[in-house]
């Protein structure tokens, strides 16, 4: 338990890929899904930039004193995540894309209808 | 010819290009030129490649003006360059064949996207063999991901994008599990770089035992649902049914192997075969594997529409891979490689004859393939072939690789698995044997039919024929291939 | 939205908002910032314009043609680019190099700025068409 606290940031990242997890699973409506998805990414970042962050120093911006490798935090993770984060802009616009194609085409959003109406 | 250790990143930017210069152009049969000349020219690439890496042994590629810990590389080995030479003629010959298929199947505006997303897919796809850096994989991933629904939507139908939101949900699902996985690597390493987290791994072992477990753990199931291993294959059927059957075939030849692929490299180039085996990850890997040669093999028995039986075979193919990957040991992996090989010939053939055989006779029901070996010879004469390796008979690709596995798990001492690859075999030959029965002999089956009455132009046969020739070839004389495999293992 | 006060004060804040997009992708090699940042500026000007200027129907129309080769050709030239420094670093040939500059200056950086711009482009253009994509209508 005293773990888990004094890793709050993994703690709340997990719990957090576990919700965003547990709602792309079990909901049928579409957009609860991108949601979901969209938790998941989150915590995946969280926790990446909480492995990153180095307590009491500065973000990696170089200005008038440099003050040496030391004085700034890991980038290597922040520059990562803004990768992942352009990564998962393009998925959810694709995926809403395709659930206004679902809702053009089905008229509904909910997955067990569609796979109801979809019998081939 | 010291130039062509280039050759690997020349190739992922031609496609890449290649593949946005498509858009620009006016006329369709400019892009489908442009797309088929850009995929050849990739092909005498990773040629060149192959014979460079079998003059020099395999070699570190710098991308870009930084040393390896701060940059990126890529590395080829002899797997790579036989993977790449593998993706690429596949790729090639599906492309030829969609110059017949696709402006049946997709709308004429959509045929440029088509083409685009093909080769941004395809490009992904070596991005992800190529690459030696494991963050990169995973944006390489998340493209191939969503050019890979992209070709599955292309068609524009009902089904289709329930199908595509099906498989853009499931791998989206795969891609988080993978960068979960990754994270956990990165904090207890600090590397991305393969070579280095494999370094940093041997040292921190024994410290993080369940974080290695969670790691991989996350590697399996996320790449698991992306290469349609077997409890999580659910959106595999839907995809390879109502895809246009060109997409059907790159899905199913190229875009799963590719994963399969980075799940050898994880396994064997991030963790190493040591660490791996102190971890159950690969029993799993090995019983899910049997399961699914046992189930889809079932499953496919069950079906009535050509494509869908064809897709459920996929999932009893995929099960092989995993099954020799689980295996665990030298032969096993050669067995799953060579079996790569030698299903994605196949597999992309019989989508393709699929994709004929529903174009001329407007029907995708099992039942109404009566009597059309008579009136399609030739593409029947093919899907024979296919039909006969995928179950396994001598003198054909699928008997080499079921020979392969058979060694590896009597290498391996598990003797009980030879009887699920004998009844998987025999599955097979239950679902594929009736089709062609059907197709060529019977009395009512065969009246009234006029030979060669429906066969499609010699050109639109052309690359599979080829396709037959080679899974033949692999079939006679596979030493040249195995030797090479056995090389790209040992020096993996 | 009709609105006689939103359109005025659009007509003043989007030129500022779009040199300030403009502004982020020339420093970005300077400072914080860049293409990505400074081309989302940019398409939210694009957005802001479409949503001030349609119900008056006097706005700008970008044709769905135009959108797409201005950003397969920024694509393009980011391709050129990257590839061609890849290429030079990792197979180590002395080709021609682009001068550095003086730190500091806009005309500096090497290679950052062209790309700096075109991926300013492509990322103005993407969220425009985002945007589009779930408004209905054309772009």
């Amino acid at each position: 338990m005293e773990r888990l606290i004094t890793n709050y940031y993994e703690t709340a990242s997990i719990i957090l890929f576990g919700i965003g997890f547990m709602t792309l699973l079990i909901h049928n409506n579409l957009i609860k899904k991108i949601i979901g998805m969209n938790i998941m990414d989150t915590s995946i970042f969280l926790f990446f930039i909480a492995k990153g962050y180095i307590s009491a120093k500065e973000a990696p911006i170089i200005r008038a004193p440099y003050m040496g490798v030391e004085g700034y935090i890991n980038p290597v993770p922040t520059a990562l995540m803004l990768t992942g984060i352009v990564v998962a802009v393009s998925v959810t616009a694709f995926a809403l894309a395709l659930t206004i194609k679902i809702y053009e085409k089905y008229g509904t959003i909910e997955l067990n209808e569609i796979l109801e109406k979809g019998g081939d | 010819m010291a130039a062509a250790a280039n050759f690997p990143l020349l190739i992922i930017l031609i496609l890449f290009l290649s593949s946005f210069m498509m858009p620009v152009l006016k006329r369709v049969k400019a892009v489908k030129w442009l797309s088929l000349s850009s995929i050849l020219l990739c092909v005498v690439l990773s040629v060149l490649t192959l014979a460079y890496v079998q003059q020099n042994g395999a070699f570190l590629y710098k991308v870009g003006h930084f040393e390896a810990p701060w940059g990126n590389e890529l590395k080829i080995g002899y797997l790579e360059a036989i993977m790449s030479i593998m993706f690429t003629s596949i790729a090639a010959l599906i492309t030829w064949a969609s110059f017949f298929s696709a402006d049946y199947e997709i709308k004429e505006k959509n045929i440029m996207l088509y083409y685009t997303l093909c080769g941004m897919l395809l490009a992904s796809l070596l991005g992800i063999l190529y690459s030696n850096d494991i963050f990169n994989c995973f944006v390489f991933i998340e493209l191939s991901s969503i050019a890979a629904c992209g070709i599955v939507v292309v068609k524009d139908k009902k089904e289709n994008i329930k199908a595509g939101v099906k498989y853009l949900i499931l791998s989206s699902l795969g891609s988080g599990l993978v960068l979960m996985g990754i994270a956990f690597l990165y904090s207890i390493t600090g590397n991305l770089n393969i070579g280095f987290i494999h370094q940093e791994l041997v040292k921190v072992k024994d410290l993080y035992h369940n974080t290695l477990i969670i790691s991989l753990g996350l590697f399996t199931v996320g790449l698991g649902v992306k290469s349609a291993m077997f409890p999580v294959h659910i959106w595999l059927p839907d995809a390879h049914t109502y895809a246009p059957s060109s997409s059907s075939a790159l899905l199913s030849s190229l875009v799963l192997k590719a994963y399969i692929l980075l799940y050898i490299k994880i396994i064997y180039r991030v963790f190493g075969i040591e660490i791996v085996k102190t971890l159950p990850i690969l029993e799993i890997v090995l019983v899910m594997g049997a399961v699914g040669m046992i189930f889809g093999s079932i499953l496919a028995l069950l079906q009535k529409d050509l494509k869908r039986m064809i897709a459920y075979s996929s999932v009893a193919q995929i099960g092989y891979i995993f099954f020799g990957i689980g295996l665990g040991n030298i032969l096993g992996l050669m067995a799953a490689i060579f079996h790569i090989i030698s299903h994605a010939l196949t597999k992309s053939a019989l989508f393709l004859i699929a994709g004929n055989i529903i174009e001329r006779i407007h029907s995708k029901e099992i039942s109404r393939l009566k009597g059309i070996g008579i009136e399609m010879p030739i593409t029947l004469g093919v899907f024979v072939v296919c039909a006969l390796s995928m179950v396994g008979i001598p003198l054909f690709a699928g008997f080499n690789s079921k020979w392969n596995f058979a060694l590896a798990i009597i290498d391996s001492n598990r003797i009980l698995f030879i009887a699920v690859l004998v009844a998987s075999s025999l599955l097979n030959a239950l679902y594929y044997l009736p089709i062609i029965i059907n197709a060529y002999f019977g009395e009512e089956n065969t009246k009234d039919r006029v030979y060669m009455s429906k066969e499609k132009s010699l050109g639109a046969l052309l690359p599979i024929l080829i396709l037959a020739f080679a899974i033949i070839y692999l079939g006679i004389s596979s030493n040249g291939i195995i030797d090479l495999i056995a090389k790209s293992v040992s020096n993996l | 939205m009709k609105d006689a006060l939103l359109r005025e004060i659009g007509k003043v804040v989007i030129p500022f908002i779009q040199i300030f997009g403009i502004y982020i992708i020339l420093n970005g090699h300077l400072s914080p910032g860049g293409g990505f940042s400074g081309g989302t500026i940019l398409g939210v000007s694009l957005i802001m314009h479409k949503l001030i200027e349609e119900p008056y129907k006097s706005r700008i129309k970008i044709s769905e043609r135009a959108v797409m080769q201005f950003t397969c050709v920024s694509l393009i030239l980011y391709g050129l680019l990257k590839g061609y420094s890849f290429i030079t670093g990792g197979g180590e040939f002395e080709l021609l190099d682009i001068p550095l500059g003086i730190p500091g200056r806009i005309l500096s950086g090497g290679m950052l700025l062209p790309l700096n711009v075109a991926v300013g482009i492509i990322v103005c253009f993407t969220i425009y068409t985002f945007y589009t994509l779930f408004d209905k209508g054309e772009i």
